[in-house]
């Protein structure tokens, strides 16, 4: 550690990967310019092809329309059903976003995903326990409580384990796991990217280890490619999660 | 015990330990998932989809436990 | 509101030691912001043109699907025509081979009958020309053998009688002759 740390620039702990001090006013350090850049990115991926649309599209527009409409069919009609369109309002932004937060990842220069800071998976995962509630409200009425903690057909005695549990599953787990899933794999795949590629960089740069430099650096190649997959499937898993929680609100029965 | 020893050997520990479950579970989940699409090709789709759910849900408790290593390396640290 | 508990917990210190885990304020703040502007500006501008779109990809698909559907359905039927019509040559040509089959039958009943009877009427013409061959060889032959006779009575007797005395007289005697064999 300590030669490493004379020649290759390591950092002290897991932390200071994670640690961007604001560079503006008003806290805004990298991590909020990179959502603002996801942001922007996102509105001309979906705005620009559909600008002038036409019927023979071109390729850009048929890729972007491809994905557009997985998003509508995969996750919104195989799963919410017939009310999908309702929703297509939040499913489709989210995962675009989700989509190009994640994949900053592995884009040269960038190399750093925003969603392994805990502040949008978080928010996201909260305003899909907003949405997720307010539906089943909305639908049930405040029947929708009772259908949810109650599972139809339990005998009475079996309640008292029933209700807690299926509360802390509901209304506790399902935002967590939502929030930590994301947040946690991006996190990880970070993680591995850098261990990979700092070891890469310090064989290189230490001369009698130089032989020993393209383990690593076939190990970064083949988790870099892994990476462009984790992003994707992330945001997909996270829209898709979300259409499921919505879908569980609508209907009573589980 | 050293509280910072324990807490590092608690870290490591806590995902080695959270990593297990879920790696028998996923491995069941895919096996299941080909088996489904292989006897019914023309449902692929469809198991495919469920089949990242299932991954989506077991995998989680592998990262809880990848939180718990965050939590107890910031209690070491 | 709900978001209130993120907001207490967010780490606002320097590297607390949940650091990596809590969301930290300002960008939480800023990711809120951008979301809900990303969402107002996407279904704003972007969403009415998808859709439109989208809607116009799938009026073509659809009317696509549905001229290919014509398009098999006229076919088919084309294809059912021809096959009735394959089906009526078909019986058409058996029935006129069938027809043939019986023409060439009666046909050939006609020319064996007519054969047979041409073989039977040639054949008992033979037989009566036979007949009266062997009538007139015979009567022939019982000529000679009077005159024959005669000759050799005369010769033997040295007596001349009278000629159609003799013949009479030996006639007599063959039709015996014949009467007896």
């Amino acid at each position: 550690m300590m030669v490493w740390a004379q020649i290759v620039e390591v950092p002290e702990d897991i932390n200071h990967l994670f640690d961007w001090p604001a560079v503006l006013p008003w806290g805004i350090n990298r991590v909020v310019l990179l959502t603002f850049l996801a942001t922007i990115l996102t509105f001309l991926f979906l705005y620009i092809p559909f600008r002038k649309p036409r019927i023979v599209p071109t390729k850009f527009q048929a890729m972007v329309e491809s994905l557009v409409e997985m998003v509508r069919n995969t996750i919104g009609k195989e799963v919410i059903g017939s009310e999908s369109a309702k929703y297509e309002w939040l499913l489709i932004p989210m995962f675009f976003w989700l989509f190009f937060l994640n994949i900053f990842e592995i884009t040269p220069f960038i190399n750093f995903p925003v969603t392994s800071r805990m502040a949008i998976p978080a928010f996201l995962a909260m305003f899909v326990w907003v949405v997720f509630i307010f539906v089943g409200i909305k639908k049930q009425g405040l029947k929708y409580f009772i259908n949810t903690l109650v599972p139809p057909g339990v005998p009475a005695p079996l309640l008292i384990l029933i209700i807690p549990i299926e509360f802390i599953s509901v209304f506790l787990i399902r935002p967590i796991s939502l929030a930590v899933r994301l947040f946690a794999n991006m996190i990880a795949g970070h993680m591995m990217l850098t261990v990979f590629f700092l070891t890469t960089s310090a064989y290189f740069v230490l001369g009698p280890k130089l032989i020993a430099f393209p383990v690593p650096f076939a190990f970064a190649v083949v988790i870099t490619a892994f990476e462009v997959f984790v992003s994707v499937l992330q945001a997909f898993i996270f829209t898709l999660l979300t259409a499921v929680y919505i879908e569980s609100s609508l209907h009573a029965e589980h | 015990m050293d509280p910072q020893a324990a807490a590092l050997l608690g870290a490591g520990l806590s995902y080695g330990l959270a990593a297990i479950g879920p790696g028998i579970g996923i491995g069941i989940v895919v096996g299941n998932a080909v088996q489904a699409m292989v006897r019914q090709p023309e449902m692929a789709g469809q198991v495919r989809t469920t089949m990242f759910l299932g991954i989506a849900f077991t995998e989680a408790l592998a990262l809880f436990g990848l939180l718990l290593f965050f939590i107890l390396f910031g209690q070491a640290g | 509101m709900t978001l209130a508990p993120l907001l207490v917990f967010a780490a606002t210190e320097e590297r607390s030691s949940l650091f990596l885990i809590l969301p930290d304020i300002h960008e939480l703040i800023w990711g809120i912001v951008s979301f809900v502007v990303l969402v107002f500006l996407i279904w704003k501008f972007a969403g009415p043109a998808l859709a439109a779109t989208l809607e116009a990809r799938q009026q073509a698909v659809v009317q696509d699907l549905r001229e290919a559907e014509t398009a098999k359905e006229q076919a088919e039927s084309l294809l059912e025509d021809y096959r009735k019509q394959l089906a009526d040559a078909k019986d058409e040509a058996n029935r006129i081979i069938e027809a043939a089959r019986e023409t060439a039958e009666s046909l050939k009943a006609e020319l064996v009958s007519k054969a047979e009877a041409e073989a039977d009427q040639i054949v008992s013409k033979a037989r009566s020309e036979v007949a009266a061959e062997r009538e007139r060889a015979l009567a022939e032959v019982r000529q000679e053998v009077a005159d024959l006779s005669i000759e050799l009575a005369e010769r033997v007797v040295q007596e001349s009688i009278d000629r159609d005395a003799q013949r009479q007289l030996i006639e007599r005697y063959l039709n015996d002759l014949e009467r007896m064999s």
